[in-house]
């Protein structure tokens, strides 16, 4: 693999014998799955010896840590672990280790600064981030079942090798799919015959299917009439379908629409809530918990979230709005502690999400979308 | 913290529509505005329009010592309308309240009568050419403004909704401003004193805030003035132009940026801290977001103060003002973005790219100096960018390719450079080359954006062929 130019090397260790370890632990404590909660002490002794490993083999980390004044012997919570920006994704390979040896590189779809390449993150176990997504997604997708036919509106990792979310459909797929319909090209264009046929295929046999697809291809199908009625027990997984607009709108208005075109009632649509700088997923728990707790979002024990005050980095208090900040366990390969630019509120560990606060309406004279644009912007 | 401001000023006689709303204006203060209804606004630009009448009578010369008088009030710390004005400037414009005083203090002081008759002796020789037909070399001519003007106003920097506004009045303009949120308090204000000394001038001026982009209310506008001025970022001047009549005159203040570039010779020991405490003040002033604020600096090695270390300086002096000139308070999308670029400008120094990234925590100043970043991050607070130049020669073709939105280059230390160095900037864009000193209040006759303040709005008349 070659690195693109302008992205720091990152100096040789003796990563691959650490990482191997700790890698090995924590497959085995996510393959316990996620019904139990993890402890903050148990959660916390991980979240530090992971800090260490990454202090020791990225040493662009560890200076920039150093520099806040943190080094695993100072830090005491993993709230302390210095937070690393997710735009940091579009300049630097945050890896570590050797970031030759790495076995995936995801790139972020968003399109960001103009001139700036889109992010990536660099994966060096594949195990351990299927590791990390089999659990909630069998427990919010399939927690009734042990199978399902699979189609999927999101591009098949042979369209999009470097898709994050076309991997995790892969993954979960493997494990918990009768078949599998990839009914989508690369551009996201539906090819109508195929999901026609996969369709009819599914009443045919009467058997329950769980529909994948972002908003966007949801909203594309639903324009084109192209999907019907679903089998009894089949759900829909939906996801990233609010970034710039008010969430409840978005989603409210979409989900009608599903339901009435599928037949799936809106206890068996579920919202994922991932990023391709987030190893972990998050899930509405509605097949387990039904509608009702209005859209909150449920983390795997290895992952924390806080809301942060935008201003200050401080954490705000439970059920006031801030900006989210991750640690994610699965990350340890890369980076754990995350600052995204999205907006959210958590509530007895759960997390309810606002939207993204770049939908703001910006003062400045130089912002794209001014005053002016405000009502435009939010219509979008 | 002050109460709800209402932002609109009408002409005396006409009543504002029976509901108004309530808006969070940063967090604490409100900002009430009218539920305007199209036929309402129609309404109040026929009696705009009517006003015209009345100002075909006046003087040029009379209109400046009208405009001017409201100008000086604002400028004397005794007078009620700046105690208003400061009262209420912070929580409009965003700016710190020490911010927002020497804010006025800069624009105010261009708008008294002496100024504002410069400004017309600039744009037209002889102020007469306003008030009926001159005569010079063997030609008749006469100077008419827009019979109806229609501004829209970006909001970013507070004073620039009232230069404009003296801009078409003093051409005899009956003139709609709709003012940008931040900008709301001083042309509200200035109207309203205008309504106070001339009851006929201040009859041609309505200021009325509408939030957002309202397409209705912007076309029954667009549809009754004969000239729309534009302020704003690129998308939102370009939806107002595609929908102006061709037969009607388009002004746009589009999206500017500006930079500085600082010369060897200012880069000696003593001469370097003189230089960084201009820069750190072209930085701090509209907390960087106005088009006259430099977003990146651009220093020559081989001083005796290298480019990393002047950014050192313009750290400490930035520092230094956070005591004397607060930055203001950015809202939660500005705070957010400040902690990706700023966050990911650490890490990038913290590889072997060999930045180096100076900040003072939270939301305030920060100071990137990065030898191969030079990507133009959004306005986010008092953040700027040092980047090292061999040769400043070097300048006029890193910036071509930004031409279309350059606007003032600051300099310092260029000594006989100087003026072969602005001969090619302006070939390659820019619009004002000034010392770093002079940069953040442009004189009200400078060619704005290129452009002439007053020339752009006036259409002249010619009495015989000559």
């Amino acid at each position: 693999m070659t690195l693109s130019q302008g992205r720091s090397p990152i100096k040789a260790g003796s990563a691959a014998v650490d990482f191997d370890a700790l890698a090995t632990e924590l497959t085995a404590r996510f393959s316990e799955g996620v019904d139990s909660p993890w402890s903050d002490s148990d959660f916390g002794a991980l979240a530090s010896r992971v800090f260490e490993y990454q202090f020791a083999h990225n040493s662009t980390y560890r200076l920039y840590s150093e520099r806040r004044g943190a080094t695993p012997q100072t830090v005491r919570s993993w709230r302390e672990v210095p937070l690393v920006p997710t735009d940091a994704f579009k300049h630097l390979d945050l890896v570590a280790g050797e970031a030759q040896g790495v076995e995936a590189v995801f790139h972020t779809s968003g399109s960001g600064t103009e001139g700036v390449a889109p992010g990536r993150h660099l994966i060096p176990r594949l195990s351990l981030y299927r590791a990390s997504l089999l659990p909630p997604f069998k427990a919010h997708l399939l927690p009734d079942r042990e199978r399902l036919r699979f189609i999927s509106l999101i591009p098949s990792p042979e369209e999009l090798p470097r898709s994050s979310l076309s991997h995790m459909v892969e993954v979960g797929a493997q494990a918990f799919a009768s078949e599998v319909h990839w009914v989508v090209d690369g551009t996201g264009l539906i090819d109508r015959e195929r999901l026609e046929g996969a369709m009819r295929d599914c009443r045919r046999d009467g058997e329950a299917v769980l529909l994948l697809g972002t908003a966007f291809s949801f909203v594309h199908a639903l324009d084109q009439d192209a999907l019907g009625a679903l089998p009894p027990g089949s759900r829909i997984m939906e996801t990233g379908g609010f970034k710039g607009r008010s969430r409840e709108v978005a989603s409210s208005e979409l989900y009608q629409s599903l339901s009435s075109q599928t037949k799936v009632s809106r206890d068996h649509i579920v919202n994922e809530y991932g990023m391709t700088e987030l190893l972990s997923q998050l899930y509405t728990p509605v097949l387990s918990e039904g509608a009702a707790d209005g859209g909150a979002h449920v983390l795997p024990p290895w992952l924390r979230v806080r809301a942060l005050d935008p201003s200050t980095l401080d954490e705000v208090e439970e059920g006031t709005e801030g900006l989210l900040a991750f640690f994610d366990l699965a990350n340890a390969g890369s980076v754990c502690h995350l600052l995204t630019e999205d907006v959210g509120s958590i509530l007895g560990g759960r997390l309810r999400l606002a939207g993204q606060v770049t939908g703001a309406e910006p003062r400045g004279c130089s912002m794209a979308m001014d005053d002016l644009m405000a009502a435009s912007q939010t219509s979008r | 913290m002050s109460g709800a401001f209402d932002a609109w000023a009408l002409p005396h006689g006409v009543d504002a529509p029976t509901r108004s709303s309530l808006s969070l204006v940063g967090g604490s203060s409100q900002l009430r505005y009218l539920d305007s209804d199209p036929d309402w606004l129609a309404q109040l630009l026929d009696v705009l329009a009517d006003a015209r009448v009345g100002l075909l009578d006046r003087r040029a010369g009379d209109l400046c010592a009208v405009l001017g008088s409201v100008g000086a009030r604002l400028l004397d710390p005794h007078d009620a309308l700046r105690k208003r004005a400061l009262e209420h400037l912070p929580a409009d414009s965003g700016l710190s309240p020490e911010m927002a005083a020497v804010v006025l203090d800069g624009m105010a002081r261009d708008w008294t009568e002496d100024r504002l008759r410069a400004l017309l002796v600039s744009e037209f020789r002889d102020v007469a050419y306003l008030d009926g037909f001159v005569e010079r070399d063997g030609r008749s001519s006469m100077a008419v403004g827009p019979r109806l003007c229609f501004q829209v106003i970006a909001g970013s920097v507070p004073g620039v909704g009232v230069s404009a506004l003296i801009r078409s009045l003093l051409l005899k303009s009956p003139t709609l401003l709709k003012p940008g949120r931040g900008d709301c308090v001083l042309p509200v204000l200035f109207a309203s004193a205008l309504g106070e000394g001339d009851p006929e001038l201040a009859a041609a001026l309505a200021v009325v805030y509408w939030p957002g982009g309202s397409e209705v209310l912007e076309g029954v506008a667009l549809q009754r003035a004969d000239t729309v001025v534009a302020y704003g970022g690129d998308e939102s001047v370009a939806a107002l132009r595609n929908r102006v009549p061709v037969t009607k005159r388009f002004v746009a203040y589009h999206h500017r940026f500006s930079v500085a570039v600082v010369g060897v010779e200012a880069l000696g020991e003593p001469q370097a801290e003189a230089c960084a405490a201009d820069l750190a003040n072209a930085v701090a002033i509209f907390d960087q977001r106005g088009c006259v604020s430099p977003r990146v600096v651009y220093a020559e090695q081989g001083g005796a103060v290298s480019p990393r270390a002047l950014a050192r300086l313009l750290a400490r002096s930035l520092a230094d003002l956070e005591h004397t000139l607060p930055s203001g308070a950015l809202d939660g999308a500005e705070a957010s973005a400040l902690h990706q670029v700023r966050g990911t400008a650490e890490l990038l120094a913290a590889s072997d790219s060999g930045a180096e990234v100076h900040h003072g925590g939270g939301a305030s100043w920060t100071v990137i100096f990065d030898p191969g970043l030079t990507v133009l991050e959004p306005c986010l607070g008092r953040m700027v960018q040092v980047v090292p130049l061999a040769d400043v020669a070097q300048l006029p073709d890193i910036l071509a390719g930004s031409g279309v939105h350059l606007q003032t280059v600051g300099i310092a230390g260029l000594g006989d450079r100087e003026k072969g160095l602005a001969l090619r900037l302006g070939h390659a864009g820019v619009s004002r080359v000034v010392p770093l000193a002079e940069v953040p209040f442009p004189p009200p006759w400078w060619h704005h954006d290129g452009g002439s303040p007053l020339g752009d709005l006036i259409r002249w008349v010619d009495l015989g062929d000559g």
